[in-house]
């Protein structure tokens, strides 16, 4: 019973982590590197909740400036920041995420302080089914998280600009020369990727305690559950979040709470010990 | 006033340790090393818990740079095998690893608490100024012979591999030679010079915490690399004393706004970093130096 | 037999690239491979350099089986490759390009480097004077002292094959040595292999032009689709209405 519990407690974690996931692994699938600012923006997502939840005590609106407050700020980082790299290396892309992060977190902290905040959510009785407890408010983030992950499907599998994405994240030359416009395509994955990315940090700032600090520690464990799901592949990214999520929890016990952090760690080595390029990874050949 | 320009001159000169080690590994090698940080922190505590037991410092800090370079050696075996992006994020997660051992273990390293009173070089010395002093004129000596050495190895056969490496991994391959031999002991190297700049830090500061050893250090030294230019010795000497004049610099500032706090003054600084990181990778990647395509 | 390459298959997801290829280069031989792009050709030499690990079959060298053998491994038993796109070093020079690949250096080693430094500078007048030979050789003298990424497309095409030489090898695999190549260079990078050939290196040649190509080896293979089609001297082969087929068919 212990366990089902710890299993259920790790599901809404592993929503998070899996939708944090799902923000890296698009954006490693299409524009091809490894977004270390994904932690920061989150952490944005969680305050633009925050400031849209203290203003109407609403979740909605909360969840719709996270949203849509996330999903601009990401397209602003994209056309200032990132458009200017296309083509460099990989290191050149991965060391300016780093800088964006840190930027965002700065400016978070100047302009938010470093107090704590706290979500102020309506306390519920808790839910009991046979022993588990499962607290009502998590189900509705889980609800959240699903209706996200829908609208983010729909949009990949369910749209021209999805599966141009898709193309692109495929063979990028073959879909430059049938006549995809990567601009377009660019702009509508740094849009789904900042709104996922708002979800995912409001979702963690209303499980947890909002501070600038807050999204950084979620890079670690959202990097390793998208290698683990195979990089470039959503519904990987997901399940593996999940994984990861229910391992968190179901360690605890064992390890510890500081060491719960480092499970996502020894999971990747794991992975990449056994198959160097992810799960799933592509094959890269030599010509 | 000479006090504080010593202070200064032997941080600085620790961060020339670190940046040396980043600039052989990832200026010459080509590793993404984002878990510098981790082995700056296994050398710190190694020599700070070996000295807390008696040991003599030169032998602590003898230990606190094997350690630190052992330490690269397992990681090296998992990780160079990976693609480029994945041993960013591996060594990343190490270093934060490593930050949570030292926070859980505290039997050995006191936790969040820290090692306070870490017994001072020169401590034989009465007079504080003329210590510093002594601990300057020591970690001068080292950082020359360590520039040195890698000026020799950067020149060497050795050398001309490892830049071989970061061109072109595959024709390396493609030519007999086996480039992860070369990775581990390049990573090694390095992380043996953080680890030896952790135990100068940690003797110098006397006090240490989980805290000081976030991935942000990491960063101050890819900062400084960058900015001075990756691939070239002289880079990384000349991006450290940007960096440190920047770090020093915010402090004088709180010294004519003293109601900027203490935090805020941090998140001003990560702030810097991140817009030097984006704005030099973006219009100057090649540094203030010139990198390895301009030598 | 030098090289024994039998029923070789490997597939990419569903894409069979390799189809059972069986292929023999003997000591010394001047071998050369053609085929539509897409046949197959530069996967058949990522497999036998090791650089991909076949799915079946089996590749001998000298007559030992190279297994699972590293690339490296399988370079220093005297079987090389070059690439098709030139994978030069481009910060080193060139002369530095051909010094790197020069093997059992105790300079490569950090031991040696501080411990032996009278062997290494010996060492190293003895590579500098064979690097010096095969810039000579090939004639990069011009360029010797540049970074190699500034050479032209043909340079960098004789730089691979240079690199190579550095090596002592028995057998080279050259994926196009002549694509980008100048039709001047192309006449003088031939005399240079058939010259290397007479001193007993073998060679096993992917080419797309022909002309230049069936002047140079007696024995041709065409391969298609991860198959070999046929075999034989280039006239013959040529010759051959599949492989007139496989052509048209591939540029259809
Ligand atoms: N790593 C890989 N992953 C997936 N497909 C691959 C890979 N490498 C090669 N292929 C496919 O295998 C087929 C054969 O490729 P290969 O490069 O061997 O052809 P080739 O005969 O050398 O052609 P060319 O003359 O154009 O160089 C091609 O269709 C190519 O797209
Ligand atoms: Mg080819």
């Amino acid at each position: 019973m212990f366990y089902a519990q710890l299993i259920v407690n790790g599901l809404v974690q592993g929503l998070i982590v899996g939708l944090a996931a799902l923000a890296v692994t698009l954006v490693f699938g299409v524009a091809r590197f490894a977004n270390a600012a994904t932690g920061d923006t989150m952490t944005f997502g969680a305050y633009a909740a925050l400031i849209g939840h203290k203003a109407t005590g609403s979740l909605v609106v909360a969840g719709g400036a996270a949203v849509g407050a996330t999903a601009l700020l990401s397209l602003t980082v994209y056309a200032l920041v990132f458009r200017k790299l296309a083509g460099r290396s990989v290191v050149a892309l991965l060391v300016t995420s780093i800088g964006v992060g840190f930027l965002l977190r700065s400016v978070l902290g100047i302009v938010f302080g470093h107090n704590q905040q706290l979500f102020t959510v309506p306390l519920v009785r808790p839910i009991r089914f046979n022993g588990l407890i499962i607290n009502p408010f998590d189900l509705q983030l889980a609800a959240v998280a699903a209706v996200a992950l829908v609208g983010v499907f729909l949009v990949l599998y369910a749209t021209p600009i999805g599966r141009r994405m898709r193309a692109v994240a495929d063979n990028r030359e073959l879909a430059l020369v049938s006549g995809i416009r990567p601009e377009r395509v660019m702009i509508a994955l740094w849009l789904l990727v900042g709104a996922v990315t708002g979800v995912a940090g409001m979702m963690l700032g209303m499980k947890t305690i909002v501070s600038p600090e807050l999204g950084w520690e979620m890079l670690l464990p959202a990097f390793a559950a998208a290698i683990l799901g195979g990089i470039g592949s959503p519904v990987g990214a997901v399940l593996a979040g999940l994984l990861l999520g229910v391992a968190q929890e179901l360690s605890t016990p064992f390890v510890g709470f500081t060491y719960k952090l480092s499970i996502s760690f020894v999971v990747l080595l794991l992975v990449l010990l056994v198959r160097p390029r992810g799960l799933f990874g592509r094959l890269e050949g030599v010509r | 006033m000479e006090a504080y320009l010593v202070a200064i001159a032997i941080v600085a000169l620790i961060y020339v340790l670190l940046a040396l080690g980043l600039t052989l590994q990832y200026g010459f090698t080509g590793l993404i090393n984002f878990g510098h940080v981790g082995f700056f922190a296994i050398g710190a505590y190694t020599s700070a818990i070996l000295a807390m037991n008696g040991l003599p410092l030169v032998l602590s800090f003898a230990a606190g740079t094997i350690v630190a370079g052992l330490a690269a050696w397992p990681i090296g075996l998992i990780a160079l095998r990976l693609r480029d992006d994945y041993f960013a994020i591996v060594t990343l997660g190490f270093s934060e690893t490593v930050r949570l051992v030292i926070t859980s273990e505290k039997w050995l390293t006191n936790g969040v608490q820290g090692i306070p009173a870490i017994p001072r070089m020169f401590a034989g010395i009465s007079v504080g100024s003329l210590a510093s002093f002594a601990v300057l004129a020591v970690l001068l000596v080292v950082t020359i012979v360590a520039i040195l050495g890698m000026g020799r190895i950067v020149k060497s056969p050795f050398g001309r591999i490892i830049e071989a490496i970061r061109d072109n991994e595959d024709a390396v391959k493609a030519l007999g030679k086996d480039p992860a031999r070369f990775k581990v002991q390049v990573l090694i190297l390095g992380s043996g010079l953080a680890g030896l700049a952790g135990a100068f830090y940690a003797h110098y500061i006397t006090y240490i915490v989980p805290d000081q050893f976030i991935p942000l250090v990491t960063f101050y030294v890819w900062m400084a690399i960058i900015i001075g230019g990756v691939g070239r010795v002289s880079g990384a000497v000349v991006g450290t004393v940007l960096l440190m004049v920047l770090l020093e610099g915010s402090r004088f500032i709180r010294d004519v706004m003293p109601f900027i706090s203490d935090v805020e003054m941090a998140s001003v600084r990560l702030g810097v970093i991140g817009l030097l990181l984006i704005l030099f990778t973006i219009y100057r990647p090649q540094g203030l130096m010139g990198d390895f395509t301009r030598r | 037999m030098s090289l024994q390459i039998t029923d070789i298959r490997k597939a990419f997801g569903g894409f069979q690239a390799l189809d059972g290829v069986t292929l023999t280069v003997g000591e010394g031989q001047l071998v050369g491979l053609i085929g539509p792009n897409g046949a197959g050709k530069s996967t058949l030499f990522s497999v036998v350099s090791g650089f991909i690990e076949a799915d079946t079959g089996e590749v001998r060298f000298k007559g030992a089986d190279l297994g699972r053998q590293s690339p490296a491994a399988r370079a220093r038993k005297g079987l090389l490759r070059t690439f098709q796109v030139p994978r030069e070093f481009s910060h080193l020079t060139v002369r530095d390009n051909l010094k790197a690949a020069a093997p059992g250096q105790t300079g490569e080693g950090l031991v040696g480097l501080f411990l032996r430094p009278g062997e290494v500078a010996r060492q190293e007048v003895e590579i500098t004077a064979k690097a010096d030979e095969v810039i000579a050789f090939l004639r990069l003298g011009p360029v010797a002292d540049l970074p190699s990424g500034r050479l032209s497309g043909g340079q960098k095409k004789l730089l691979e094959l240079g690199r190579a030489l550095m090596v002592e090898p028995s057998l080279i695999l050259l994926d196009e040595p002549f694509a980008g190549v100048n039709p001047v260079l192309i006449e003088e990078l031939v005399e240079r292999i058939r010259e290397l050939n007479a001193r007993g290196i073998g060679f096993l040649i992917i080419e797309h032009d022909l002309q230049a190509l069936t002047r140079l080896v007696p024995i041709l293979h065409v391969m298609d689709r991860g198959r070999i089609l046929a075999s034989g001297t280039p006239g013959e082969v040529l010759e051959d209405p599949k492989v007139r087929e496989a052509y048209l068919g591939g540029a259809a």
